[in-house]
C-alpha cells in the first residue's frame, strides 16, 4: 500500500471520529501552542535586552565608565566609584586619532527627564538625551521626516531637536513637526527631524524622547557629568574585525589613562556578546524551567494520543481481521496506524501553530514584538508528527501482530 | 474400520513421496494435523486429513459444529498453518509459510466469502471491492475499473456508491462474493454463505455460486447444512478431526 493511499485512509479515520480526534488532540495543540510562544516570547524578549536595555546594535559596541564586574556587591562597586573616572572628549579624540580598526566613534551624554510645551499642550517625564552626530550613522536611525544633527549645529550648542514620532504627534497634532518649536524649561528648541515610529515594548512607547545635540544638552542641562556623564558607541571597519576593534579601544583607553601591565581596567566595555551572555547567565535557568513546562504538555499529548491508538486498535480489530483476510501484510497495517497516529498529531501541531500565531499578534500588539521563526514552525509540525508515530508505534504494533482469525472473531 | 478401508482404497495418508504435478491438483493436502495445546493436554482439532481438489471443483465440505470443519477451513484459506503435513496451493507450498507470505497468497489465489459478510461498514461497495486489489499494489484508475467490472457482474453495477448498512443482507453478500473474485483468486472459499440470510435470499445466492461454478471458477462452502451441500458437485464430511466422506454428487 503507497503513501497517498494510507495517508487517505489515516484522514477518512480521524474525519470519522472529529469530536474524538479533536478532544485527543487538546493536549498536542495546547503543548505546542506554549512551546511556540515561549519560544517568541523568548525571541521578543532576546532582543528587547539587547536594543533597549543595553541599548546598543548588534554591529556597535560602547565603552562606559563602569563595566558589568563592577556591580557584582556593594565592595566592587564602592571600588569602582573610587577608581573609574569619568570618560572625557580628549579621551575619545585620543582614541579617534589613534584607531587603525574603529570604523566610526561617538560620544553620548547618559538621559534625563524633562517636560515638554508647546502652547497648552504639555508633556511630562520625556528622556532627553545628548549624542554626537555621528551617533545617526553608528545607530542607524531611522528618519521619518527631516534630517539629524550636523556638526555645525553641535560645535555652536545650537537648540535644535530630534525627535520620537509620538512626541511629534502630540506636540504637532495634524501637522509635521519639523521647523517648529517647543520648550524644554523655559528655552525654546526648533525641531529638525522625526524618527521613524518604533511602537511600544512592555506597554512602554519607544517613540517618547527627545535627543539634542551633546554639547547643547551640555550646556542647558547643567554639564555633561554624573547622571549626565558621557560615553561612546563605535563600530569596527568590518565584522570580522569586531573583537580587535574593541581590544584596540580597550588598549587605547589603558594608554590613555597610564594603567599599568596586570592592573585592572578602571572603564567598561560593553559588547553584545557580553551583554547576551549576562543575560544568558541570569535568565538561562528560568528558560529552561519554562521550556520545560509545554514538554511535558507534549508528553501528556503523547500519551493520550497513543491511548485513543490503543482504543482504536481494540475498535477496529474485527476491520484489521478483514484487511488481513484479504492480503493486507503486517506492514500494512503498522503503517495504517502509525500514519493515523502521526497524521492526528501533525493536525494537532499544525493547529497550535495557527494559534501560536494568533497569540503571537495579540502579545506583540500588548506586550513586546514576537515573532515565530520559520524553523520553529517546522519543528513544531516536525516534532508533532514523530510524536505521534511515537505514540503510535505500540498501538500499530500490536495491530499489525494480531491473529487474523481471533481478529475476524471480535464484534 | 471404515477409515481404515478407506485409507486402502487410494489415499495415502503419508507425505513423504508426494509432490504435485502443475496443473494436475488446484488444491492438495497431504496428512494434515492441527493441535491445539491446552494446558497439558494436547487437543487434535485435524488428525491426518488429505484430500485433492482439482480446478473447476464445486466442493462442499460438511460437518457439525466441533468437527474440524472450521479449522480446516483456516487453513485451505491460509489464515493458519498447520501443525504437521503439507499443504500445496497452485503450485505453492504453504506449510511453512511465514505470516507475510501468507498474506500474499490470501490476497492472490483466495477469495473468502463469510456468513456475516465482513465488509467495512464505513466503506462503499466500491471500495470495499477495490481494498484485495490495494493489497496487490494495483493503480488507482485500473483498480476502480476492475471493481465496478466485479460489482456488475454480481448485479449491483448501480449500487456501487451504497455503504453496506443501506444494502440488504443479500446485497451485502453480493458485494463480498464480488470483492472475493475481483483479484481472480485460485478458489472461492466460502464459510457458510447462507447462514445470515432467509431462505429466499440464500437460494439467490446459491444460484449465483452454481453460475459461478459453471463460469470456470473453483468453489470450496463450508457449511453444516445439508441443503446448501447438496449443491455442490462433491461432498467431504468431517467428524471428529478425520475426513468420514469424500463422495461425488453430480
Amino acid at each position: 500500500m503507497n503513501f497517498t493511499e494510507t495517508l487517505k485512509l489515516a484522514l477518512a479515520a480521524i474525519w470519522s471520529h472529529k469530536l474524538r480526534s479533536f478532544l485527543t488532540l487538546l493536549g498536542m495543540i495546547i503543548g505546542v501552542t506554549a512551546f511556540m510562544v515561549v519560544l517568541s516570547l523568548l525571541q521578543g524578549f532576546n532582543t528587547y535586552v539587547d536594543e533597549k536595555i543595553a541599548g546598543i546594535g548588534s554591529n556597535s559596541f560602547t565603552v562606559r565608565r563602569f563595566s558589568f564586574e563592577d556591580f557584582k556587591n556593594t565592595d566592587t562597586i564602592a571600588e569602582a566609584q573610587r577608581r573609574n573616572k569619568e570618560l572625557t572628549f580628549e579621551e575619545l579624540e585620543f582614541i579617534k586619532e589613534r584607531a587603525q580598526l574603529v570604523d566610526k566613534i561617538g560620544a553620548l551624554a547618559l538621559p534625563n527627564s524633562a517636560e515638554l510645551k508647546r502652547g497648552a499642550v504639555v508633556m511630562q517625564d520625556i528622556t532627553i538625551s545628548g549624542t554626537e552626530p555621528i551617533i545617526g550613522d553608528i545607530e542607524n536611525i531611522d528618519i521619518a521626516e527631516g534630517r539629524f544633527f550636523s556638526e555645525a549645529e553641535n560645535n555652536n550648542s545650537q537648540r535644535v531637536a530630534f525627535i520620537g514620532a509620538e512626541v511629534a504627534q502630540k506636540l504637532f497634532p495634524g501637522g509635521s513637526a519639523v521647523g517648529e518649536e517647543f520648550t524644554m524649561r523655559g528655552i525654546p528648541y526648533r525641531v529638525i527631524g522625526v524618527q521613524a515610529v518604533k511602537g511600544t515594548v512592555f506597554g512602554q512607547s519607544q517613540d517618547l524622547f527627545v535627543k539634542l545635540p551633546i554639547k547643547t544638552y551640555g550646556a542647558n542641562f547643567g554639564g555633561l557629568r554624573n547622571s549626565r556623564g558621557i560615553y561612546f558607541e563605535a563600530t569596527a571597519k568590518s565584522p570580522k574585525l569586531f573583537k580587535d576593534a574593541v581590544e584596540e579601544v580597550r588598549t587605547l583607553m589603558r594608554i590613555k589613562r597610564k594603567l599599568e601591565f596586570g592592573e585592572k581596567d578602571n572603564f567598561g566595555i560593553l559588547t553584545p556578546d557580553a551583554i547576551a551572555g549576562l543575560r544568558d547567565s541570569i535568565l538561562g535557568p528560568v528558560f529552561i524551567v519554562i521550556i520545560a513546562v509545554p514538554g511535558i504538555a507534549l508528553l501528556v499529548g503523547a500519551i493520550v494520543i497513543m491511548n485513543i491508538m490503543l482504543v482504536a486498535v481494540t475498535e477496529r480489530t474485527k476491520e484489521i481481521g478483514i484487511r488481513k483476510s484479504l492480503g493486507a501484510r503486517q506492514a500494512d497495517i503498522l503503517k495504517q496506524f502509525l500514519y493515523e497516529s502521526a497524521t492526528l498529531s501533525a493536525i494537532g501541531g499544525t493547529i497550535g501553530l495557527i494559534l501560536a500565531k494568533l497569540l503571537g499578534i495579540i502579545i506583540s500588539a500588548l506586550l513586546i514584538p514576537t515573532t515565530i521563526p520559520w524553523y520553529a514552525a517546522v519543528i513544531a509540525i516536525g516534532v508533532s508528527a514523530i510524536v505521534g508515530i511515537l505514540a503510535g508505534l505500540f498501538p500499530a504494533w500490536k495491530a499489525a501482530r494480531l491473529d487474523p482469525i481471533e481478529a475476524l472473531r471480535a464484534d | 474400520m471404515y477409515k481404515f478401508m478407506e485409507n486402502e482404497n487410494g489415499k495415502p495418508q503419508t507425505a513423504d513421496t508426494f509432490m504435485p504435478v502443475a496443473g494436475e491438483s488446484l488444491i492438495s493436502m497431504r496428512n494434515i494435523w492441527k493441535t491445539y495445546q491446552m494446558g497439558v493436554e494436547e487437543l487434535h482439532a485435524l488428525r491426518g486429513v488429505s484430500f485433492d481438489v482439482k480446478k473447476g471443483e464445486y466442493v462442499a465440505i460438511i460437518g457439525p459444529s466441533g468437527s474440524g470443519k472450521s479449522t480446516l477451513m483456516n487453513l485451505i484459506g491460509c489464515l493458519d498453518s498447520p501443525s504437521k503435513g503439507e499443504y500445496w496451493i497452485n503450485g505453492h507450498q504453504v506449510a511453512e509459510m511465514t505470516d507475510d507470505e501468507l498474506a500474499k497468497i490470501r490476497n492472490k489465489e483466495i477469495g473468502f466469502v463469510f456468513q456475516t459478510f465482513n465488509l467495512l461498514a464505513r466503506a462503499t461497495a466500491l471500495h470495499n471491492v477495490e481494498l484485495p486489489l490495494i493489497y496487490a499494489g494495483m493503480r488507482a484508475g485500473e483498480r476502480h475499473d476492475k471493481a465496478q467490472a466485479a460489482l456488475a457482474s454480481v448485479e449491483l453495477g448501480d449500487r456501487v456508491m451504497h455503504k453496506p448498512n443501506e444494502l440488504s443482507g443479500g446485497q451485502r453478500q453480493r458485494v463480498a462474493i464480488a470483492r472475493a473474485l475481483v483479484n481472480h483468486p485460485s478458489i472461492l472459499l466460502a464459510d457458510e454463505p447462507t447462514g445470515a440470510l432467509d431462505t429466499k435470499t440464500s437460494m439467490e445466492i446459491m444460484a449465483l455460486f452454481e453460475k459461478l461454478h459453471a463460469e470456470g471458477n473453483t468453489i470450496i462452502v463450508v457449511t453444516h447444512e445439508h441443503d446448501i451441500a447438496e449443491r455442490a458437485h462433491r461432498v467431504i464430511s468431517i467428524r471428529d478431526g478425520e475426513i468420514e466422506k469424500d463422495e461425488r454428487t453430480k
